[in-house]
């Protein structure tokens, strides 16, 4: 025992109430009933207790016969004094023993995120965002970010760092501000809480998994019937699309945020090749030319890679703010997507030909009825013909719009102004 | 998934100029490309320029007698002027090495809250041999006239009078402790001792079983004969064992 603690330990056991003793205890050490009324749940046995030993009720008969009850007497519930208790006594405790500093924490980013306006070349330095790779496993396209040699191993240029950083944290705000679709892909062990605190933050999706290869190139086989909403510019769900979604495509990412290139270079293909940007963070042995942002850091170490995270998620957070904002003063940052477009223009002029329609008939069932008694549906199947001739035109615009394949940009979040 | 050597990816950095050829060549001339959300935004943040060698960063005086440029785009090591005196600290001091040391920093601004000029003893760091180092740097920068190894000196006496502080403190914190009615386990080098002992305890019963056995079998072979007649038949092996055996039995444990 160390002579520090011994204040502590016995002062806090000096102070504590003493040890309450349920009703059980009692009966178990004494045997003979005693003159005190201890306090039971069940007034018929405390109405028994609190007559006077002097003269004693004789039991009835089914007081005699009866069995006793199972039930344990319920002790009453000192929750609250407890804790006051306690609280007291940690008031009279406080100043006793030593102060603890607070040192550094890995939980400390995800407790208080930093956000772009965070980030200082300490910051980056404390979290080893410069340690880079060996030197002789360098990719010489990152010797723009590379400082120096130390002790064998390449020294990433802080400065690069935090301007990269900077510059990809607009590019995510930005892109939240249009309403843009946000992926934040971390696929190594450790990552998952990084990866889901920025998607939080920023309102955007998040890949803690192995990418299936194809998600994006091959969606309609991968990705088929998966629950897609549409919503307004106020983010809330806008009705009337089910026949649009039942048909069509799955979605693309607007921005892909991935913090291990060199894991995922499957994915970071296909996002090329569906015109999607990327940022990514580029280690002194990662190949920068896979993403479209590179921001050099060390890829290895989580505290740098949170730092990263936080500060694009925060990025992405304040984009998203700006763009409710900006939608509760009547500004929309982001147009229709052009198929969701197509399809209410289709639905527009439907219900226009249908209610077009009903009054021709109206018209003629009146006409009819009065002088002439030929009926005259003329017009009216001229107008059911044109309408039927307007659809099929728009059908097939619409089935050469979803059959080509030269306009991959499909929108998760496809909104439609009200 | 594609490893090993890294292929250069020329479509990431040219997302913007791809799309802008997709919409205003129309391939299908029915079809408009709508502008993706993020076009104005990269159109606005174009991505940095990649894959130029700039000249590096240097950290060393050119050598005027070099006849050719060497190693002009490669990037240099990085050379301070505490290294020396680091390395000459831990030549002379090897164990200060074996001390634990936190290496984590808090927010990057660790240094800042020293002040070298007070003394080795720095709030929130422990003693160590960086802590020489950096009030070395601190008076031969700051003290006029001073030089290299008498700054050392000069460091290296106030670190040890502040080790030996710590030591009586320890001392004397275990001896108020015992009083008390502590009591400390076996240290490191006892368990380490015991550990030991037991395994030497155990060969010395394999050792014993050994001669044993191998007198066994001499005697089994030699049955014919007169048991007494030749002592000088057992083998060197059984020899040497003993030997072995009575000389660690006689020396004490350690």
């Amino acid at each position: 025992m160390i002579i520090r603690e011994f204040g502590v330990r016995q002062g806090r056991k000096a102070l504590a109430a003493p040890l309450r003793r349920g009703q059980q205890c009692m009966r178990a050490l004494s045997t003979e009933t005693s003159g005190t009324p201890v306090a039971t749940a069940d007034p018929a046995v405390e109405a028994a207790l609190q007559t006077s030993p002097e003269n004693p009720t004789v039991p009835s008969l089914f007081a005699r016969t009866a069995k006793p009850t199972r039930r344990r007497p319920v002790a009453p519930d000192t929750t609250k004094a407890d804790w006051e208790t306690a609280q007291q006594l940690r008031h009279n405790l406080r100043n006793v023993g030593a102060q603890v500093e607070h040192r550094y924490s890995p939980s400390d980013v995800f407790r208080n995120p930093p956000g772009p306006k965070d980030v200082t070349l300490e910051l980056l330095m404390a979290s080893q965002a410069h340690m880079g790779h060996h030197a002789s496993v360098w990719n010489p396209a990152n010797a723009r970010y590379i400082y120096g040699i130390r002790q064998g191993i390449h020294i990433i240029s802080l400065e690069q760092t935090a301007a990269h950083l900077r510059r990809a944290a607009r590019v995510v705000e930005e892109v939240a501000y249009h309403g843009g679709l946000i992926l934040f892909v971390g696929t190594r062990p450790g990552q998952t809480q990084i990866v889901t605190q920025a998607a939080r933050l920023a309102k955007a999706c998040h890949l803690f998994t192995k990418w299936t290869p194809g998600t994006i190139t091959n969606s309609d086989k991968i990705l088929p019937g998966l629950p897609v909403e549409i919503v307004n510019e106020h983010d809330q769900p806008v009705g009337g699309f089910n026949q649009h979604l039942m048909d069509r495509r799955a979605l693309v990412p607007d921005l892909v945020v991935c913090l291990n290139p060199l894991e995922n270079f499957t994915m970071l293909r296909e996002c090329s090749q569906a015109n999607v940007p990327t940022i990514g963070i580029v280690d002194t042995n990662t190949e920068p030319t896979w993403v479209t942002y590179a921001i050099p850091a060390n890829d290895d170490s989580l505290r740098c890679l949170a730092v990263i995270g936080s500060v694009l998620g925060r990025a992405g957070e304040a984009g998203q703010k700006r763009r409710m904002e900006d939608a509760k003063n009547g500004k929309v940052t982001w147009d229709t997507p052009s198929e969701i477009k197509q399809f209410m223009d289709i639905q527009q002029k439907r219900a226009q030909w249908t209610k077009r329609a009903a009054e021709e008939e109206a018209a003629t069932k009146d006409k009819s009825g009065g002088l002439n008694g030929k009926p005259s549906s003329g017009s009216a199947t001229k107008d059911s013909e044109v309408f039927d001739e307007s659809m099929q035109k728009l059908q097939m615009e619409v089935d050469a719009a979803t059959a080509d394949d030269v306009s991959p940009q499909l929108r998760k979040m496809s909104r439609r102004t009200d | 998934m594609v490893r090993g050597p890294a292929q250069r990816q020329i479509r990431p950095a040219r997302v913007y100029q791809t799309v802008t050829t997709l919409m205003e060549h129309r391939i299908k001339p029915r079809l408009a490309v709508q502008q993706p959300v993020w076009y104005k935004v990269v159109e606005s943040i174009p991505p940095s320029e990649i894959l130029t060698r700039p000249f590096p960063p240097q950290h060393r005086q050119p050598n005027p007698r070099a006849r050719k440029a060497s190693r002009l785009f490669q990037p240099q090591k990085l050379v301070y002027k505490e290294d020396e005196l680091r390395k000459k600290f831990y030549t002379d001091h090897p164990w200060e090495l074996a001390r634990p040391r936190m290496i984590i920093e808090m927010d990057g601004k660790d240094a800042l809250r020293c002040d070298w000029s007070k003394g080795l003893r720095q709030p929130g760091m422990p003693l160590s041999g960086e802590c020489v180092v950096q009030r070395q740097m601190y008076l031969m920068e700051n003290v006029p006239g001073i030089t290299e190894d008498t700054a050392y000196d000069q460091v290296r006496k106030e670190f040890y009078k502040l080790r030996q502080e710590e030591e009586i403190e320890r001392r004397i914190a275990q001896e108020e402790a015992r009083m008390v009615g502590a009591y400390f386990g076996q240290t490191f080098q006892q368990v380490g001792m015991k550990l030991e002992d037991q395994q030497f305890e155990r060969w010395k019963r394999w050792a014993t079983r050994e001669i044993e056995k191998i007198q066994g079998e001499q005697t089994a072979a030699y049955s014919s004969f007169d048991a007494s007649e030749d002592p000088e038949a057992a083998d060197l092996d059984v020899d040497s064992l003993r030997e072995d055996l009575e000389s660690t039995a006689n020396t004490p444990p350690a």
